[in-house]
């Protein structure tokens, strides 16, 4: 393919305007109105509490059910639900319920949200406190077992009891609030967690 | 829908327009936008296998970093690969603004046009995976607003985009996911592409060598001379008040930020929806010149010429259902698109659109020379154009002194029709296609060359004195290519004398000898 100069001139001129467009369009810079703000940014995956009502089974009752369904205590409950509330310089800016994922709201809760704060020193306070409660008291619902042998049980129920307290230790407090004072400037967030060692609410502002 | 499609195709002819002028018809990159896409998707699977080498799942930012501190290979590298998965994404919409304007995406062409857009939707989907893999922060925000949207769906109890939120390292199964993603798309894109040219025969997977040799240097050059650059790492902790945005690949992200998650998904939802509905909206009633191709079994000498010249496998030979002892063509209608090329390459003219046959042509010539070329003074020039070519063209060709008669297709033309216009007194027959790798037929302008000049059925006959035909190609915006074919044409005539009209009984007997025989046999 011969081409005159001017047509090469014009190619040359065209593919450099083409590859400049390229360039151009595959790094546009773009504002990220997010910078503008400070952020209060809450996330946490935890277990809800299970709110359940039980029975103690008496020697005759587990008898008669088949070996391999036999639990000292007969339960039916729901899991907890828990109102969160975020406030900002004593203002309230965010009140929200959460509860366990699922249908059956028996998966662990997901708590993700994010909110805008104006940039400088702020007074942080969120609090999840729980709102579901038992209607009537039943010390063995909240999974303190009575420390005895079961003699129909045996390492079954050994077994029960170490089950339920663990499952018990596994959810969310009752009540959890963590007030802090933090300087964010534009585009820096402060993060709330849970922390499920020390069982309570804690902060991450990353390198800033 | 029509509107539109009037709308897009004036933008398609102007693009042309434009790059004719520049590069010619021969190389013009939007005649090619398919093949020019499967030559970039060959190019990013190079470059991606040295960057796949080289990246860190466990640490991606900084094995990309690392990549961009190397001059040698590295930088150019993923540079390369930057910008032909842009160049990937113009190629592909260039691509379809040409299919749609040439309302080339409905009947047998649906399933091309389907997992066309599947193709599409696969290559958004890789490219996001590849943002997001490098971890910078257009990276991160893509992520997020991925995850924003997958969220809203009740797929996951725990949101994805607490993945980021930075209350834990992100795993490196997020990124060994992403690269998983990134590196098996493409190999099912190319499952896609089979699936795509599956319903044509002779698929044209890459564009010329000069054109391709090209678009990969000046991709080279843009990579060495403005590098890609690696934007900063994202953190979770910050929001960084510029993003680099990719527009190729994110053209969506400021609108769907903007937007309720349901909007956004409402907006994508209805987008591929259209997209989706296109070959319904656009198709056309199977009548006029959208009529298939007919088989007359009784004209039909099983040749077997119209399904290899067919470039959509829609012809095949069936068993008669008479005494005849050869075989006899079908024509599938629901994967025929029309274009004629079977007229053009039935002898004994026994196949075609209803109308446009080679018996409809002969009719519409014998007109013409009955009513144009034997009234006029001298013998004229006929100009036989592919009206798809350059319609604006075809005033300038009837005052330049031609006779113009129309085709929809070069490849519908029968060369039996040469013969009879220089039978009625045409000086010669200049026969004008559009460009081959533009033609809606596909295979015109080469099924034409080969049927006039090297013998092809339905061959021109060697009786016809060759110098009195010729073959050119017509494109818009070179009008003055065009004018100056027909006046070297003409020149090349003038040393031959007047051919002139001659008695055509001749050639009617032979050229209806198949139709007698019909009449015969229904007598």
């Amino acid at each position: 393919m011969s081409l005159p100069i001017s047509r090469l001139a014009a190619l040359s001129a065209a593919s450099v305007a083409a590859l400049v467009l390229l360039r151009a369009a595959s790094f546009v810079p773009v504002h990220d109105v997010r910078s503008d703000s400070a952020w209060v940014r809450l996330s946490w995956s935890a277990r809800p509490e299970r709110i359940e009502h039980c029975r103690r089974l008496s020697d005759a009752e587990l008898a008669e059910r088949p070996a391999h369904m036999r639990l000292r205590l007969e339960c039916e409950g729901r899991f907890a639900r828990y109102g969160l509330q975020l406030m900002v310089d004593g203002a309230v800016v965010l009140v929200d319920t959460v509860q366990g994922g699922g249908l059956r709201n028996d998966r662990p809760m997901h708590v993700l949200r994010e909110t805008p704060l104006t940039p400088g020193t702020r007074a942080v306070r969120v609090v999840l406190v729980r709102l579901d409660t038992l209607s009537t008291p039943d010390a063995e619902s909240e999974g303190v077992a009575t420390p005895e042998s079961d003699a129909v049980l045996g390492d079954r129920g050994a077994r029960e009891r170490e089950e339920r307290q663990r499952r018990s230790e596994e959810g969310i407090p009752p009540q959890l609030s963590l007030d802090t004072t933090v300087t964010l400037g534009a585009g820096r967030v402060l993060l709330v967690t849970y922390d499920g060692e020390k069982r309570a609410l804690a902060t991450r502002t990353g390198g800033s | 829908m029509r509107s539109l499609e009037r709308l897009a195709l004036r933008l398609v002819r102007a693009l042309d327009s434009a790059c004719h002028r520049l590069l010619g018809w021969r190389y013009n990159p939007l005649h090619q936008s398919g093949s020019i896409a499967v030559a970039l998707l060959t190019l990013l699977i190079l470059t991606g296998l040295y960057l796949l080498v080289v990246y860190r799942v466990s640490a991606p930012w900084e094995s990309v970093a690392r990549l961009q501190a190397d001059p040698w290979i590295g930088r150019w590298m993923r540079g390369v690969h930057r910008y032909a998965s842009d160049a990937l994404v113009v190629a592909v919409a260039a691509h379809v603004l040409r299919m749609f304007a040439q309302a080339r995406g409905w009947g047998a062409r649906t399933l091309a046009w389907t997992s066309g857009v599947l193709l599409l939707f696969l290559l958004l989907i890789s490219g996001w995976t590849g943002f997001v893999m490098v971890w910078d922060t257009f990276g991160a925000q893509l992520a997020m607003a991925g995850a924003r949207l997958f969220d809203a769906l009740p797929i996951l109890s725990e949101p994805v985009g607490r993945t980021f939120a930075g209350d834990r390292e992100i795993p490196s199964a997020f990124f060994f996911l992403n690269l998983f993603l990134h590196v098996a798309l493409p190999l099912g894109a190319g499952v896609g592409i089979w699936l795509h040219v599956s319903r044509i025969a002779r698929p044209t997977l890459l564009p010329p060598r000069p054109l391709m040799w090209g678009i990969g240097l000046g991709l080279l050059a843009l990579a060495l001379f403005v590098p890609a650059p690696l934007p900063p790492e994202a953190d979770p902790f910050h929001y960084t008040a510029t993003v680099p945005l990719n527009l190729f690949y994110a053209f969506w992200l400021p609108l769907a930020s903007s937007l309720p998650v349901w909007a956004a998904w409402a907006g994508a939802g209805a987008t591929l929806g259209v997209a989706l509905a296109i070959p319904r909206l656009t198709r056309r009633p199977r009548e006029g010149s959208w009529s298939p191709s007919v088989v007359d079994p009784r004209l039909c000498t099983g040749c077997e010429q119209c399904p290899k010249d067919c470039p959509w496998e829609a012809i095949t030979m069936r068993a008669r259902d008479d005494d005849r002892p050869t075989l006899v063509a079908h024509v599938d209608p629901a994967l025929c698109v029309s274009c004629g090329i079977c007229a053009g390459s039935c002898p004994p003219m026994g196949v075609g659109p209803a109308h446009r046959t080679g018996r409809d042509q002969l009719v519409d010539i014998r007109a013409l020379a009955r009513d144009v070329l034997s009234v006029a003074g001298a013998p004229q020039v006929v100009a036989i154009c592919c009206e798809n070519a350059a319609p604006t063209h075809l005033d300038a060709v009837r005052r330049e002194g031609a006779v113009v008669q129309t085709v929809t297709c070069s490849g519908n033309l029968h060369s039996s029709v040469v013969e009879l216009a220089l039978r009625g007194g045409a000086s010669g027959v200049l026969v004008f296609s559009c460009p081959p790798r533009d033609c809606r037929g596909r295979e015109g302008p080469k099924w034409l060359t080969e049927r006039m000049f090297n013998g092809r059925d339905a061959e021109l006959q060697e009786r016809v004195d060759r110098r009195r035909v010729a073959t050119a190609t017509m494109v818009v915006g070179d009008l003055a290519h065009t004018l100056a074919t027909l006046r070297e044409f003409r020149a090349s005539l003038a040393p031959l004398g007047s051919g002139g009209a001659v008695d055509l009984t001749e050639l009617d007997v032979e050229c209806e000898s198949g139709a007698a025989l019909v009449e015969a046999e229904e007598r």
